[in-house]
C-alpha cells in the first residue's frame, strides 16, 4: 500500500482533535461535569454567530472570542442555576444549554440575509474535505490544511494549559473546599477549564461538529477509567484510545463509504462496550494484591 | 457562660449564618487561645460544621466577621488547615495515597509550581505520623472509611498550619486509631498549634479536650472543659435528653473516669 498523504492528514487531525478533548474530558469526568461539556458545545452557538456576524468571516478570531464567551456564560449560568436558584445540575444544564442555542437558531435567521451559516453546519462537521481546504498565504504558499493547523494549535494549548495547571487541577477536581481553604482559586481554575473547553469545541467544529466532539470529550475517557485507577495511565490510556479510533474511524469509513467523524464515535462507542464487558468478568488476579491491613499501634 | 481570651487566635464577632434566609446560626460571639485542642460539641444539626465553614469562609456569613491571628481570613489562608468530611469527595478519583496527602503542600507552592523532593518526604512522614506508611502506594479507592480519615489527617499535617479545623474526623475510626489521633493532636498542641474539631462523643470530648465549644443554633457556652463541662450547660446544649445526661453526668462526678480502662 503506497503512502496516502490524505489519509494520514485525516487520521493525524482526527487524533490532535481526540487527545485534545479527550485530556480535557478527563478532567471533566472527574469532575461530575462531562454533560457540561455538552452543554458548552451547543451553547457557543450564538457567540460563533454575532463573531461571524461582526466579522463576516466564518474563520475569524471574533468567533472564537465569541464562542468562547458564550462558554463562559453558559458554565456561570448552570452555576448559578444550581447554587443560588436551587435547580438540580441536571435541569440547569438542560436549561442553559437549550436557551442559549435557541438563542443561536433566532440570531441565524434574523441575520441570514448577511451570514452564509446555518445549524448544520455547527452541528456536523466534515473532516473528510480538510485536504481541499488549504491555508495559502497572500504571496500564495501554501501551507497545508487549516484544519490541521487548527488542530494543532489547539493541541498545544490544551497540553500547555494541563502541564501548567496540573496540579491546580487534579486539587479542585478532587476536593474543591479543600483548595479553596488554602488558597488556591478553585473557581478561576474551573473557569479557565471551561473556556479552554469551549476554544476546543470551536476549533473542532468544522471537523467532527458540536455534537460528535461531545462525545470525543466523554467516551474515551469515561472507556479508560474503567481500566486504571490512577491519572497518569487514565490520560495515556485516553491519547491511545484517541489515535486508535481515529485510524479505524477513517479506514471504516473509507470502507463502507461513510462519515469519518461518525464512524470515529461508533468506533470509540464499541470500545466502551467492550470495555465494559471484559471489565465486569475480570479475574480476581488481574485486580492485583493488597498488603495485610496493619493495625495502627497506641 | 462565654470565656473571653486576651490576644485570641481565632475572633469570631456576632456571626450569623444563614441557608436560604432561614438562620442556622444566631449571634456567635467567641475567642479562643493559641496552643489549645478545641473541641466543637452540639446535636445534630446544631450548626457545628457550618460554624466550621464560615471561619474558613467556605459560607458567605449574613451578618458578623471572623479573624484569625489577628487578621482577615485571605491574608492568613497558608496558616489554616482544614479536615473537611470524609463523606464530601468522591473516593474513586485516581489518586494514591501520597498524591492525596501531597495535596496538602500545593498551598505553599503557589500557582504553575511542582511538588518536588521537599515536599514528597514532608507527606511520607505525615503519613507516617498517622500510621499509614504501608499505604503509600495504595489507590484511595481500595481505603477503608478509617483509612481514608486518616489520609485526610495526613494530608492537614502535610500543610504544616498553625491553625487546624476538623469536621468529625473520627467518625467511622475505630478506638484504638481514635486514642492514637487524640494524642497526636495533643502533641500537635504541645507544639503551640491549635486544633479545632467537631465531635460527638462527649465521654472522649471530657478525656482529650481542653477547651470546648456547647454550640445549638446559638452558642451555649465557650471556656475550659473544667468550666463548661457541667450538667445545667449540657442540658442546654442537648435540651432534655435525660436519659444521656444523668449517665454523663454521673461520669463527670468520678473523678478519674476513663472509657478506655477496664
Amino acid at each position: 500500500m503506497t503512502f496516502d498523504s490524505n489519509a494520514f492528514l485525516i487520521i493525524f487531525t482526527g487524533s490532535l482533535i481526540a487527545i485534545s478533548c479527550g485530556f480535557l474530558g478527563v478532567f471533566m469526568m472527574l469532575r461530575k461535569m462531562s454533560m457540561t461539556g455538552d452543554a458548552i458545545s451547543h451553547a457557543v452557538l450564538p457567540g460563533i454567530v454575532i463573531g461571524y456576524f461582526v466579522s463576516g468571516s466564518q474563520r475569524s478570531l471574533e468567533v472564537i472570542i465569541g464562542a468562547g464567551f458564550l462558554g463562559i456564560l453558559a458554565t456561570l449560568m448552570i452555576d448559578w442555576l444550581r447554587k443560588k436558584a436551587r435547580v438540580q445540575l441536571d435541569a440547569s444544564i438542560g436549561i442553559t444549554f437549550t436557551l442559549l442555542f435557541a438563542i443561536g437558531i433566532i440570531l441565524i435567521n434574523l441575520l441570514a440575509y448577511k451570514v452564509d451559516l446555518d445549524q448544520e453546519c455547527v452541528l456536523y462537521g466534515e473532516i473528510a474535505y480538510l485536504p481541499i481546504d488549504s491555508w495559502i498565504t497572500k504571496s500564495g504558499l501554501n501551507l497545508g490544511p487549516r484544519i490541521t493547523w487548527l488542530a494543532g494549535l489547539n493541541f498545544f494549548f490544551v497540553i500547555g494549559f494541563i502541564y501548567l495547571l496540573f496540579k491546580e487541577l487534579v486539587l479542585t477536581s478532587f476536593d474543591e473546599n479543600f483548595s479553596s481553604v488554602m488558597g488556591i482559586p478553585s473557581k478561576g481554575v474551573n473557569l479557565a477549564l471551561m473556556s479552554i473547553v469551549s476554544y476546543t469545541t470551536v476549533s473542532s467544529f468544522e471537523s467532527v461538529g458540536a455534537i460528535l466532539v461531545v462525545a470525543l470529550l466523554v467516551v474515551p475517557p469515561a472507556t479508560a477509567f474503567l481500566w486504571t485507577k490512577s491519572l497518569m495511565p487514565l490520560l495515556k490510556l485516553t491519547a491511545a484510545m484517541g489515535i486508535s479510533i481515529s485510524v479505524l474511524g477513517y479506514y471504516l469509513a473509507y470502507w463502507i463509504d461513510s462519515s469519518i467523524a461518525g464512524m470515529m464515535v461508533t468506533v470509540a462507542g464499541v470500545f466502551f462496550g467492550i470495555s465494559v464487558l471484559i471489565h465486569g468478568k475480570k479475574p480476581a488476579w488481574f485486580r492485583g494484591t493488597s498488603p495485610a491491613n496493619q493495625p495502627f499501634g497506641v | 457562660m462565654i470565656t473571653q481570651v486576651e490576644n485570641p487566635i481565632l475572633e469570631i464577632h456576632d456571626l450569623t449564618v444563614s441557608y436560604d434566609q432561614n438562620p442556622v446560626l444566631w449571634n456567635v460571639d467567641l475567642s479562643l487561645p493559641g496552643g489549645k485542642l478545641v473541641g466543637i460539641l452540639g446535636p445534630n444539626g446544631a450548626g457545628k460544621s457550618t460554624l466550621i465553614k464560615a471561619i474558613m469562609g467556605l459560607i458567605a456569613p449574613t451578618s458578623g466577621y471572623v479573624k484569625v491571628f489577628d487578621k482577615p481570613l485571605n491574608e492568613v489562608r497558608s496558616r489554616i488547615s482544614y479536615v473537611p468530611q470524609r463523606e464530601s469527595v468522591d473516593w474513586n478519583f485516581p489518586a494514591s495515597v501520597l498524591d492525596v496527602v501531597m495535596m496538602g503542600t500545593y498551598g505553599k507552592l503557589g500557582l504553575f509550581r511542582r511538588p518536588g523532593k521537599k515536599e514528597k518526604d514532608i507527606a511520607l512522614k505525615s503519613l507516617e505520623q498517622v500510621g499509614m506508611s504501608g499505604f503509600v502506594k495504595r489507590q484511595i479507592s481500595e481505603l477503608s472509611g478509617g483509612q481514608q480519615q486518616r489520609v485526610f489527617i495526613a494530608r492537614a499535617l502535610a500543610q504544616e498550619a498553625d491553625l487546624y479545623l476538623m469536621d468529625e474526623p473520627f467518625a467511622g475510626v475505630d478506638m484504638s486509631t481514635e486514642t492514637a489521633i487524640f494524642q497526636l493532636l495533643q502533641e500537635m498542641t504541645a507544639a503551640g498549634k491549635t486544633v479545632i474539631v467537631v465531635h460527638h462523643d462527649i465521654h472522649s470530648a471530657m478525656n482529650f479536650f481542653d477547651w470546648l465549644i456547647m454550640l445549638n443554633l446559638h452558642l451555649v457556652a465557650s471556656g475550659p472543659k473544667e468550666l463548661v463541662m457541667n450538667e445545667e450547660l449540657l442540658r442546654k446544649t442537648y435540651g432534655g435528653k435525660l436519659n444521656l445526661l444523668t449517665r454523663v453526668t454521673d461520669m463527670i462526678r468520678q473523678k478519674d473516669f476513663n472509657p478506655l480502662k477496664s
